[in-house]
């Protein structure tokens, strides 16, 4: 994730951003696919600079078109578009996807976990991350969240500072190597 | 330092194109191998072009108990009762380290520390020689940004400025920033703002002689390097519209859009911010693209002809501006940039007129926050030492061909060095607040020490002579 993370670390005072937040964020329909396509695209691609574990596949595009298909018709999953305002009104500029899920062994038994948050450059800062993640948590808490968390890739200390600084710690960790 | 060496050759000023073009590089080629034997040789002969001389009397072994100890002891529980009396009582204020890695050295690239020292020493003669400041070079051996910062901010209790050298990009954004923080002396890069403010003077200049405005223009710079990223930055600084600044690099022009941008996000941020800020008009494409009713070109990038082409020229706007600075081979050449339609032309290198050459800007920079024991160097005060610069040309008389004072209009460095030292001490950075005629004062003086000294110490034949040129060929000197 990095859309957030950079405006994290330019966003001004808390519940100040609202007026100025130069996007619009709603849910996802069919007919946006072929644009939500290439923004996860370029998250992936993004994610790509921190480990050569996170290498994109050729048929990224494809399975990025078909996971969105299959998200749009599960009633667990939200992906929300992010328009532009203004003059880019009708724009999809960003995308944010995210799922609640069942914990079995703990409690809180529900978490809301946000897979993606991608947002175009230009459309960063002036508080735009902490607006992402603000609905984005009432979305999942609608749909029965009680926590919620968010992954990244491990060295991506844009990311982790802006989860930090809203709250958010470490609770579990993946690592990995080659077999 | 300018990488061109290249002396005089007649056929790059000439009228003709194509062959005369072809001759003028191959020529400069020849000379530039030939000064490079010479050199050799030379070193070979001089080992090493810097001492230290002592400045004070020896008389007898017992004035070592003056300078050395017991008596020195004294000298130094006054500075560790304040350290600033460091600048008073030692050879602080007019001492400072050429530092580099040996990353990026000329058009040599990553020659590592040893090699990058005859450039260090180089460098540390035209500190002493132009700007009258003692300049160590110290190329360092060091594995990341991170070490070279904490190398530098550990031999800093030494020096009264940094100079950094030589270091790639865009590593040297961070480093630069980092000890400019840090560090309570002055840290410059000449590469990042010596050069840029030697183009943005000129490029004052070029304005006020096509009766153009910087709010107004339409620019483009055509490399996204260590200069370039800060001419942007500084030319926004002076009020150029962000929407009409484009940059160019090898994959086109710079947009929010592009695929690279979360890279350069993450790589060099001082790019990004630049993607995000400029290029407002959403131009997308090439240099041809970006050119178009473009006023200005700024191009600082790899040295090769063609790389800006007549075509390019003609898709400006009328009476264009055109800085072609690659070195030693300008992106385009001055007649072919000339016969296309540009106003104004000016290179990096000497044989041309309009030489954009950060030796113009860095003795005096240095004289000035020397004198006034400036803190830091903040872009104003590099603002201030572009404006004294184009006003020093000006002084002489603006023509097309005569944009920025050359080496041999020496009046005008501690104009500038005193205008430089002024500004500190507004910005409230200087420790030292003298008048303006003070600091004059003393720039002329200790500018024009360094060549007494030369013609003193040649005299009692304490230098040697140039040696005859045994090397073979030519010699151009």
């Amino acid at each position: 994730m990095s859309a957030s993370g950079e405006s994290g670390a330019h966003a001004g005072a808390p519940g100040s951003e609202s007026p100025s937040v130069p996007i619009h964020l709603r849910p996802a329909r069919a007919a946006d696919i072929p644009t939500l396509v290439p923004l996860l695209l370029r998250l992936k691609r993004l994610n790509e600079e921190f480990d050569p574990l996170l290498k994109v596949r050729e048929d990224a595009a494809e399975q990025a078109k078909e996971i969105l298909e299959a998200d749009l018709a599960d009633p667990k999953s939200l992906v929300l578009a992010a328009e532009g305002v203004g003059p880019d009104k009708d724009k999809v500029v960003g995308i944010v996807r995210a799922v609640v899920r069942e914990r079995p062994f703990y409690t809180p038994a529900h978490e809301g976990h946000i897979l993606d948050i991608y947002l175009l450059p230009l459309y960063r800062r002036r508080g735009v991350g902490e607006y992402l993640l603000r609905e984005a948590s009432s979305a999942l808490k609608a749909k029965g969240a009680e926590i919620v968390t968010a992954e990244f890739p491990a060295q991506n200390e844009i990311a982790s500072r802006f989860y930090a600084k809203r709250g958010f710690r470490p609770i579990t960790s993946i690592h990995a190597r080659t077999l | 330092m300018a990488e061109s060496s290249a002396a005089p050759t007649p056929e790059g000023r000439s009228g003709r194109r194509g062959r005369s073009v072809r001759d003028a590089s191959e020529r400069g080629e020849d000379q530039t191998d030939a000064l490079g034997r010479r050199s050799v040789e030379l070193s070979e002969f001089y080992q090493g072009k810097i001492e230290t001389v002592p400045k004070v009397p020896v008389r007898s072994l017992e004035d070592f108990s003056l300078w050395y100890t017991p008596g020195v002891a004294a000298v130094s529980r006054t500075i560790q009762a304040d350290a600033d009396r460091s600048f008073d009582l030692t050879g602080r204020w007019n001492t400072i380290a050429i530092v580099t890695d040996g990353s990026r050295v000329l058009g040599l690239g990553d020659i590592g520390p040893q090699a990058a020292m005859p450039v260090m020493e180089g460098k540390a003669l035209l500190f002493k020689c132009l700007g009258g400041v003692d300049a160590i070079p110290i190329p360092i051996q060091v594995g990341s940004p991170d070490q070279f910062i904490a190398t530098v901010e550990a031999m800093a209790p030494a020096f009264g400025g940094i100079n950094l050298e030589d270091i790639a990009s865009p590593k040297c954004f961070g480093i630069l920033e980092e000890l400019t923080q840090r560090l309570p002396i002055p840290v410059w890069h000449d590469d990042q703002l010596g050069t840029a403010a030697a183009t943005v003077a000129g490029l004052l200049n070029a304005l006020e002689l096509t009766h153009r405005s910087m709010r107004g223009i339409r620019t483009v710079l055509l490399g996204a390097g260590a200069a370039n990223l800060v001419t942007a930055r500084l030319l926004l600084a002076l009020g150029h519209d962000p929407h009409r600044l484009s940059l160019v690099d090898q994959r086109g022009i710079l947009t929010a859009e592009r695929n690279d941008v979360d890279e350069l996000m993450l790589r060099n941020p001082w790019k990004y911010r630049l993607a995000l800020q400029t290029n407002g008009g959403g131009r997308s494409g090439d240099l041809a693209d970006a050119v178009r009713e473009a006023d200005v070109l700024l191009a600082a990038s790899t040295p090769k002809p063609d790389t800006v082409r007549p075509e390019h020229i003609r898709a400006m706007a009328p009476g264009p501006i055109v800085f072609a600075l690659a070195n030693p081979v300008p992106e385009i050449w001055p007649d072919v940039a000339r016969s296309a339609g540009a106003a104004i032309v000016a290179t990096g290198r000497s044989d041309f007129p309009n030489q954009v050459n950060n030796s113009l800007v860095f003795p005096a920079v240095f004289r000035g926050v020397l004198d006034a024991r400036a803190r830091s160097i903040p872009d104003e005060v590099v603002l201030v030492a572009a404006r004294e610069l184009a006003r020093g040309a000006a002084r002489k008389g603006l023509t097309p061909h005569h944009l920025l004072p050359t080496m041999e209009e020496p009046e005008v460095f501690p104009e500038m060095a005193a205008a430089v030292a002024d500004a500190t001490v507004r910005l409230g950075i200087a420790r030292e607040r003298l008048s303006h005629e003070e600091f004059l004062d003393l720039a002329v003086r200790r500018m024009g020490r360094p060549a007494r000294l030369a013609r003193a110490l040649a005299r009692a034949h304490l230098t040697s002579p140039m040696p005859p040129a045994r090397s073979k060929g030519r010699s151009p000197r």
